[in-house]
């Protein structure tokens, strides 16, 4: 009951939002705001209360409600541990966003926070969602106002941007909607029985060439939003034309849910497929690391340059969810949130300083440490941990991907580590060329640019207030915590990954999962 | 003829007298206001003839064939309800439409003339609906088509109407008429051909017929090829679709909308009958020349879409694309295809319904709004005069929005129930090549859907603040609207009792 409790306040929440900003001027962000932590609280409070001890067994919460009858479809959401941390991280992040850009959004705030609180109800459909049907109507859905934020609140070329996710994204689920149509057929073929439900999907019987085919319309539609090279193209747009708000859900969210579905579905509904797959996709995601590195580096627009550390980072989850063992899949996991987490922040520090140079071009920063000494050292921060810095997140999750996918596939893993040398990089040189050097060639910029917001080019632009140095900080401990503990995160997750291995060959999955709780601790310093 | 029989066409009998009243009425009374109102009751009594003929059906009862010409079963009837909702939306955008335009009322002009060629047409949509013969087929083909011409034509004939509205309403009418004559002699000489091979007229004894060695005669062959074609000009798919554009552009929005929904619904469900009763749907060659019109209609009507700047325009081409999808579902034959095609028809209608419906106010709006803010003379069917409507029009703008959602099958919206059911029953009936021109076509028409739609929500045009708000659209109008749209969504969301009425049809 909660989990749709949680969407019905979040999707009511954003109507609500969007109407009251018309009673009253600068209501609808503290709405936004009361909702979100409404949510948090009582997801939180659900969970503290329930009985731990059999959370490995299977669901912690289930509702099922017939829907569409006549196909089998029912309104199922469940949550597992997975499931629980995913969407801890949307509402998290929800907030993050919210408070970063609390004063950024100044045209028809109303219809914006409501497209907010509706993406944040379809990513939480997504998350919970076990009827294939209702995954697939969330899965869509949340891309609405998705498409609204970028393409009412982006910056110039935001109508191209906001077309080119939308195609991306759309086509290729339809060839998942193919997929999932025909399996469930299948399913009807072998046992008389029309339904969507995950559960009952599992166990269905397909010939190894339809299940082959079928695990690609699947992979297609999660890679593409992961993404992985060479389904990519839409992201560095999307992200760079998006508002800041937009770019920190998309990057800390909406990506997270094409490697959820990997986890979720693909793998365990079609084992030997995927397992047939594995090279394929394990290329694809270490050339992506190398690739996103190598264009990060390139980059002068430091919003963009974030965008392509992103496909470098992501191409890790795709490295250790295809390696099929259990240390590389929580490597993955823990990725996810150190991502989420790192990238977040520094697409909310790209939009600060936006907000204060009106400019994202690096060649027009430099020397900004000493006007802005507080946002700097937060950049310096998410940078490194950008980079793999050991004792922040993101260094447990790389770790943890390339000791579990050498030993199942080494050239692959060699090729994602030499990406982590193009991390350093082009982090490095976004910390060097925006905050370091001489101050002059943006006070140039600024003066040519000559906005009256900024106050002129002699003004110096004002620092991080206390609202977002405190959103930030939370950030950093966040990542600090993930980065020297690791292990509660690992075990929450523990169970529903072990499900999606279960279903593997025997003899690759039983060596990994027995390993996991003892390594886990070894990515700490 | 028995009472039964009688009792079951009672809708289109009761079409029929109220065309007679409606005809006396304007002779002795002229009133557009009351001519409207006759019109729609008379809509309204044919929609409840209709469900008490469906009610009286059922309890042992399937379906009552009256006389050889027609067989009144629920399939029909469901299809008759719904050509005439359809009738009562066209009906009432008709209205708007003339009232705009009628700025000097004078004695040349003739409203009600509208309201009478449009029972007439309804009339003939139903009847095809209903019809179970090739020479009922063929009237009532031809009763649509002759009313349609004048509608077309309407702005000929009132003094009321801009000049720049009376050229392309003819050019749009002498296309329809040339070609549909064209068109309508192929379907006749095809029927020919088909009596010739089989010797007979009636669907269910050319079944019988269909059985013996007449089916590979090229007699038959050569005959359903050219019914089909009649029948593909009607439906305007690839390569029988050259006349859609222009006549969608050129005509009266409220007719464009009449000849996108009532005249491809009937032809879509004579089609429907045509194959099951005439046991055609099994045979190869009709299978093939529909996989081949589908095809092309998915992705020629699609490409051709991605040029349009005209929104009549483009709505032609997106049109074509969908007639695609639904003939999709015409080819499975068996239950579950023909219940993908009703629902998917539904979809199309009520979507498109919406789409011309926001359509045509705008169009009034701007023809009304012409002295203080349209004096640029600027076409209110350009897709520029569309840009920012969302935020000077919230309601109309969110209309169409939702309308191009549905267009474009995304998830909230019948328009997704439809595609999922293409979606199936492709798969259902194995058909990967027609299938991946779905998925083709779907991600084609993403573009041109949403660059309209992202236009609807741009808030930096300059001609938002200085265009006219929504004042002008007539409170019928934007109730119409709401309940399309909310038609739309709840259909959308909960499927499950249409699914269970059209799943009772085959059961």
């Amino acid at each position: 009951m909660i989990l749709a409790l949680l969407i019905v306040l979040l999707a009511a929440g954003g109507m609500i939002a969007g109407l009251c900003e018309r009673v009253r001027k600068g209501s609808a962000r503290w709405l936004a705001l009361a909702i979100l932590v409404a949510a948090s609280l009582l997801l939180l409070g659900e969970v503290s209360a329930f009985p731990a001890s059999d959370s490995g067994a299977g669901w912690w919460y289930e509702l099922s409600l017939p829907w569409i009858p006549r196909f089998g479809i029912h309104f199922h959401l469940a949550m597992d541990g997975l499931s629980f941390s995913l969407l801890l991280l949307t509402l998290a992040m929800g907030i993050f966003g919210l408070l970063v850009t609390w004063n950024q959004v100044s045209d028809r705030r109303g219809f914006f926070y409501a497209n907010y609180l509706w993406v944040l109800a379809g990513i939480t459909g997504v998350f919970t969602a076990v009827d294939l049907f209702l995954f697939f109507f969330f899965w869509e859905v949340m891309l609405i106002p998705m498409l609204l934020l970028i393409a009412i609140w982006g910056y110039e070329g935001r109508t191209a941007a906001a077309i080119k996710f939308f195609i991306f994204t759309q086509a290729s689920s339809l060839l998942m909607l193919v997929s999932i149509i025909a399996l469930v057929f299948i399913h009807f073929r072998t046992t008389g029985e029309v339904t969507f439900g995950y559960q009952a999907l599992l166990s269905t019987r397909i010939d190894p060439e339809t299940a082959y085919w079928l695990m690609l319309g699947f992979f297609l539609a999660f890679t593409v939003k992961l993404p992985s090279i060479p389904f990519h193209p839409w992201l560095p747009d999307a992200h760079t034309q998006a508002p800041t708000a937009g770019s920190i859900l998309l990057a800390a969210v909406l990506l997270k849910t094409g490697a959820y579905g990997l986890m979720r579905f693909t793998l365990p509904l079609f084992p030997e497929a995927s397992q047939a797959f594995a090279p394929v996709a394990m290329t694809l995601g270490a050339i992506s690391v190398v690739y996103g590195a190598v264009l990060a580096f390139a980059q002068s627009d430091m919003k963009r340059l974030v965008a392509y550390s992103s496909i470098s980072h992501m191409g890790f989850v795709l490295l250790g969810v295809y390696a099929f063992n259990a240390i590389a899949m929580q490597g993955a996991v823990v990725q996810l949130f150190a991502h989420g987490l790192s990238t977040a922040a520094l697409f909310a520090l790209v939009g600060a300083l936006q907000h204060r140079l009106h400019t994202r071009d690096m060649n027009r920063m430099g020397g900004l440490w000493e006007p802005l000494p507080k946002l700097s050292a937060f950049v310096l921060f998410f940078a490194v941990a950008s980079l793999g810095l050991p004792g922040l997140g993101n260094f447990v999750a790389e770790f943890l991907v390339l000791l579990g996918s050498f030993g199942r596939s080494a050239p692959q893993a060699i090729i994602a580590a030499l990406g982590m040398i193009g991390a350093a990089l082009y982090a490095l040189v976004m910390v060097q060329r925006s905050l370091f050097g001489p101050p002059s060639p943006r006070q140039e910029g600024s003066a040519h640019v000559g906005s009256p917001a900024a106050g002129g080019a002699s003004a110096p632009p004002v620092d991080l207030s206390a609202r977002e140095w405190l959103a930030l900080l939370a950030l950093a401990l966040a990542l600090l915590f993930i980065g020297l503990r690791p292990q509660p995160l690992m075990d929450s997750v523990a169970p529903a990954l072990e499900k999606a291995l279960a279903d593997l060959p025997p003899a690759e999955a039983a060596v990994s999962a027995r390993q996991s709780p003892g390594l886990g601790g070894g990515g700490k310093p | 003829m028995t009472i039964m029989e009688l009792h079951a066409i009672l809708p289109l009998l009761t079409l029929t007298g109220g065309i007679v009243c409606l005809m006396l009425q304007v002779a002795f009374f002229r009133s557009h206001g009351a001519a409207l109102g006759t019109t729609l009751v008379v809509l309204l009594l044919a929609i409840c003839a209709s469900l008490l003929v469906a009610a009286g059906l059922g309890n042992g009862i399937p379906s009552v064939q009256a006389t050889a010409l027609l067989l009144v079963d629920r399939q029909a009837l469901l299809l008759c309800t719904l050509l005439l909702l359809a009738g009562v939306a066209v009906a009432i955008l008709g209205r708007s439409y003339l009232r705009s335009r009628a700025i000097i009322p004078s004695a040349t002009d003739h409203p009600e003339a509208f309201y009478i060629l449009l029972l007439l047409c309804l009339l003939g949509a139903c009847t095809l609906a209903c019809a179970s013969h090739f020479a009922s087929f063929f009237l009532a083909l031809e009763l649509v088509g002759l009313s349609l011409y004048p509608l077309l034509g309407f702005p000929l004939t009132g003094n009321g109407f801009a000049a720049q509205e009376r050229e392309p309403a003819m050019e749009s009418a002498i296309k329809y008429l040339l070609l549909s004559a064209l068109t309508s002699a192929l379907g006749l000489f095809g029927i020919a051909l088909v009596y010739g091979a089989t010797g007979a007229l009636e669907f269910a004894a050319v079944a019988a017929a269909i059985e013996g060695p007449a089916a590979a005669s090229g007699l038959m062959q050569a005959g359903v090829t050219l019914v089909l074609a009649a029948m593909a000009f009607k439906l305007s798919l690839v390569p029988f679709h050259i006349w859609t554009p222009d006549v969608y552009q050129g005509a009266p929005t409220p007719v464009t909308a009449l000849i996108a929904t009532v005249s491809k619904a009937a032809a879509v469900a004579i089609l429907l009958r045509l194959l099951t009763l005439s046991g055609l749907g099994e045979e190869t060659i009709t299978t093939s020349l529909l996989t081949v019109l589908a095809v092309a209609s998915i992705l020629g009507g699609n490409l051709l879409a991605l040029m349009q700047d005209d929104v009549k325009r483009l709505l032609a081409y997106s049109s074509i694309a969908h007639i695609g999808y639904l003939a999709v579902a015409l080819l499975i034959d068996g239950a579950f295809g023909g219940e993908a095609a009703l629902y998917y028809l539904i979809a199309y209608i009520v979507t498109t319904l919406g789409a011309f419906a926001t359509v045509s106010l705008v169009a009034d709006e701007a023809v009304t709004d012409v002295d203080r803010h349209n004096a640029a003379g600027m076409d209110p069917c350009a897709g520029t005069y569309f840009a920012g409507l969302f935020w000077r029009a919230p309601l109309l703008g969110g209309c169409f929005a939702a309308m191009l959602l549905s267009l474009a099958g995304i998830p909230l919206t019948i328009g997704f129930i439809g595609k999922f059911y293409i979606f199936a029953a492709g798969i259902e009936g194995e058909l990967w090549l027609v299938i991946s021109a779905v998925i083709v076509g779907s991600a084609l028409g993403l573009f041109y859907y949403l660059r309209l739609l992202l236009a609807l929500f741009r808030r930096d045009h300059q001609r938002a603040a200085a265009n006219g708000t929504a004042r002008q659209v007539s409170l019928d109008g934007q109730l119409l609207l709401l309940v399309l749209s909310v038609t739309l969504l709840a259909l959308g969301v909960f499927p499950q009792p249409l699914i269970n009425w059209l799943h009772a049809l085959y059961t």
